[in-house]
């Protein structure tokens, strides 16, 4: 049970160049408590955070600590201040110097003297984790362990600096959901051990299901505090977004058509030579069927999507959309067949940010007749009329055609990229990720036009890192791990749960298993 | 027979020691995340600083302090340059070569009266040793030791990697990522320092390094970055230098491409080894805050 308050935030103020990122907030902590902190991309949850492990300084206000069974103030000049007060950060881009080992990334800056007893370190770091739970292999270097290993390695990070208060930033994002489980139970069991724990997130199921407070944040305002009892997923989403929000999209109802994407047998080799990333997988999918590829990252999905849009050559099999085989063909003319694509890296992949809105929407098209006289000489006033279309009916909130692409927020870009991919004309839907980054607001929107491609017949291939999404969406669900698509799911009536996905995602029965542990783990140590 | 043998290996030791500095003074630098093609230049001025501080100062001791103090002015415009200023750490490199032939040139003939080479500086004993023989010495035995050591079991050491590794993370963590790259550059133009004086500590000529800066930096990718490692790999070279030296071998072998060996060997091992080391991961790039 939640003891004393041993952390006050009070009247926390802080003001960048146009922004007040943090408006008078108050946000408090208990002894063995879990307070999650919610709120969108830019509500200020972060800046909150980082005031408090001392990266930034308040304008105004004051942080309490519990020093000697007291509230008392004080101010933190940077991360060691914050760290010698016993608050430790998970961040949500892994703070780990690859290249070190394990041990070595757990006591970089806080080694025990300046020539290192590794002995007496190693028999620390034994001994959190026996009481911890948290198991890692000490002496290999931290690139070679999975995901939710790294993770592990940033927590024991955390204690072994003695934190008493532990400030996971979107922890879950990166983790399976058996993985996600088992941090939960990490965490219960950190909390019993008279640890306290912030925990920021997005994913509202899970801040029910750990969380004994919830705090909203909207707009660099605290907007709510509330103990669970008096939480439900949708008072939350209202409260982050400030008006009601239909989380549960409702799925059109459309039968499916013909063929449109056929892939057999396509095997890809990825970067390392003689390493197939996608080894002879097969599905279809149909006009009007929104087909969803479920997987830990790294499996193979991107090199599947690059091998489909003409990125990548694959080593063998076929790609054949509306009965014509395309396997090999360069990107331009698949697009011309009728293939758009929402890329998983938009900055990369999407957009040019230094060019204008206007240049950006044409971006794959740019040698048609329409944009360009002779493919050669460009039709301006026919580019910015066809930039401010996809402007108006998606939506982006921009000052005109005429801006940059950096000067619009992550949420727009993406409305932006996805907006533009709609407009051409298409028959299939690569969509990679297509919430990534944005917050609750424009992933309504793009899932709304999502379902509106499926009415309008269009097959569309979904891959995404976000199981809620993928359940939401798809008819079916293929669930690639190391290459292979190991499992069709059928979900035309959302049966699938996160569960039976996740137990595909880590291998099923292919691998024998015990839950999560066994994602590159246990064979490393 | 056994004669012949011993002037092989002190030849080797002799030739390697300036290589195996430099390449040394790479790990320094380069652990710590920074590119340092101004090795060359350090090994020529801290060679200059060596011969005019012992020949104007009448001491070996002299010569040791200016051609440290030579090496490590070089180093520090480095850092300034690419730490506190961020700018590209090739182009810093490149302008710093070209400084140190020119400014070596100009001392000398302020000095010396010639541009091209200085005067014969008979200060050449520490404790009745050779220094460059000692200096030689040194670096296998003590230097490249110490030098892992310091990398590997002190907490300075660890700090230097994490931030050649990844910077942000160690910043993370409170590290001084500026403060430990500086460290990396002036430790790394102390080392390579040590190997401009033991070029040829009784006269100085303008190209003396003789690109043994840049053939350091192989021996430091064939040693994988690392310290001992990369000491020996400066043999390889050492040693192709050392042949020239030898009667028999001047006389069966055209000196043109016995002098030419040791740049061949560079890119041949080069050419075959360079897929399978893994440089630093932040290395050569700035890092600013807060991105």
């Amino acid at each position: 049970m939640p003891g004393d308050i041993i952390l006050k935030m009070e009247n926390i103020t802080k003001r960048f160049p146009g922004v007040l990122a943090n408006d008078h907030i108050n946000f408090d902590l208990k002894e063995k408590e879990v307070h999650a902190l919610v709120g969108e991309n830019g509500a200020g949850k972060s800046t909150l955070m980082k005031i408090l492990y001392g990266l930034y300084h308040p304008d105004e206000g004051t942080i309490y600590i519990k020093i000697d069974g007291e509230l008392k103030p004080v101010k933190f000049k940077n991360p060691q201040d914050a760290i010698r007060h016993g608050i430790g950060m998970v961040h949500q881009h892994f703070m780990l110097v690859y290249g070190l080992t394990t041990i070595e990334n757990i006591i970089l800056g806080y080694e025990p003297s300046s020539v290192i007893d590794f002995d007496t370190a190693r028999k620390n770091i034994e001994k959190i984790m026996t009481e911890s739970g948290l198991h890692v292999p000490l002496d290999v270097d931290v690139e070679v362990l999975s995901v939710g290993q790294q993770q592990r390695v940033e927590i024991l990070k955390v204690l072994y600096r003695n934190a008493k208060i532990l400030i996971l930033d979107e922890p879950t994002a990166v983790l399976t959901p058996q993985e996600t489980e088992e941090l939960f139970t990490i965490i219960n069991r950190l909390k019993e051990q008279g640890h306290s724990i912030i925990f920021i997130s997005h994913k509202l199921h899970e801040v029910m299901e750990i969380a004994d407070r919830i705090s909203v944040m909207r707009k660099g305002r605290l907007v709510h505090t509330m103990p669970k009892s008096e939480a439900t997923k949708e008072k939350i989403a209202e409260l982050m977004v400030g008006h009601p929000v239909l989380l549960d999209v409702p799925r059109p109802d459309v039968t499916p058509g013909d063929v449109i994407l056929e892939v057999k047998d396509l095997t890809v080799e990825s970067d390392t030579k003689g390493v197939m990333a996608v080894n002879n997988v097969s599905f279809h999918i149909k006009a009007g069927e929104i087909y969803g590829i479920a997987g830990v990252e790294g499996n193979g999905q991107a090199e599947l999507i690059e091998a489909i849009y003409g990125l990548r050559h694959p080593k063998k099999g076929q790609v054949i959309i509306k009965g014509e085989d395309i396997t090999g063909k360069p990107t331009h003319i698949i697009r011309k067949k009728g293939v758009s694509h929402i890329p998983g890296d938009r900055h990369k992949f999407g957009v040019f940010l230094p060019f204008t809105l206007a240049d950006n929407s044409i971006l794959g098209h740019h040698r048609e007749e329409k944009f360009a006289r002779y493919g050669i000489f460009r039709r301006f006033s026919n580019i910015s009329k066809w930039a401010m279309e996809i402007i108006k009916k998606f939506d982006v909130r921009t000052p005109s055609e005429k801006v940059p692409m950096s000067a619009l927020s992550g949420g727009n870009q993406q409305k932006f990229v996805v907006g533009r991919e709609i407009s051409f004309d298409h028959d299939l839907m690569i969509a990679a990720h297509p919430t990534r980054g944005v917050d609750i607001g424009a992933m309504e929107f793009i899932y709304r036009q999502l379902f509106e491609e499926k009415k309008q017949n269009k097959a569309i291939l979904l891959v995404s890192a976000d199981l809620d999404e993928l359940l939401l969406l798809s008819d079916r669900i293929g669930v690639m791990f190391k290459g292979k698509i190991i499992k069709e799911l059928d979900n035309t009536n959302r049966q699938v749960t996160p569960k039976e996905v996740g137990y595909y995602m880590l291998g099923g029965d292919l691998e024998s298993h015990n839950g999560g542990d066994t994602v590159g783990g246990e064979q490393i140590a | 027979m056994w004669h012949t043998l011993w002037f092989i290996l002190r030849s080797t030791i002799i030739s390697s020691a300036p290589i195996g500095y430099a390449a040394l003074g790479g790990v320094f630098n380069e652990r710590s995340g920074v590119a340092n093609i101004a090795l060359e230049g350090i090994l020529l001025v801290s060679s200059f600083g060596y011969v005019a501080g012992a020949f104007f100062g009448h001491s070996a001791w002299w010569g040791l302090f200016w051609g440290i103090m030579a090496g490590l002015l070089l180093s520090l415009i480095h850092a300034v340059a690419t730490v506190t200023f961020k700018i590209n750490h090739i182009v810093s490199g490149v302008a710093l070569n070209t400084i140190a032939i020119g400014v070596t040139r100009m001392l000398s003939l302020v000095m010396f009266g010639q541009e091209t080479q200085s005067k014969t500086n008979s200060y050449t004993q520490i404790f009745g040793i050779n220094i460059q023989w000692l200096v030689a010495l040194m670096l296998f035995l003590v230097i490249a030791p110490l030098s892992y050591w310091l990398l590997f079991k002190t907490s300075l050491g660890l700090r230097l990697r994490a931030v050649g590794e990844n910077p942000e993370a160690a910043d993370s963590l409170g590290i001084n990522v500026e403060k430990m790259r500086y460290t990396g550059i002036l430790l790394g133009g102390i080392v390579t320092s040590l190997g401009g004086i033991a070029l040829y500590p009784t006269i100085w000529q303008s190209g003396i390094s003789g690109g043994r800066g840049f053939i350091g930096l192989a021996s430091m990718i064939l040693g994988n970055w690392m310290p001992i490692r990369s000491v020996l790999a400066s043999t390889i070279f050492g040693f192709a230098d050392a042949l020239r030296l030898l009667d028999f071998v001047q006389a069966y072998i055209p000196n043109e491409f016995l002098t030419a060996l040791p740049y061949v060997l560079v890119l041949i091992v080069l050419a075959g080894f360079i897929g399978k080391a893994r440089p630093p991961r932040a290395d050569g790039v700035p890092y600013i805050r807060g991105e």
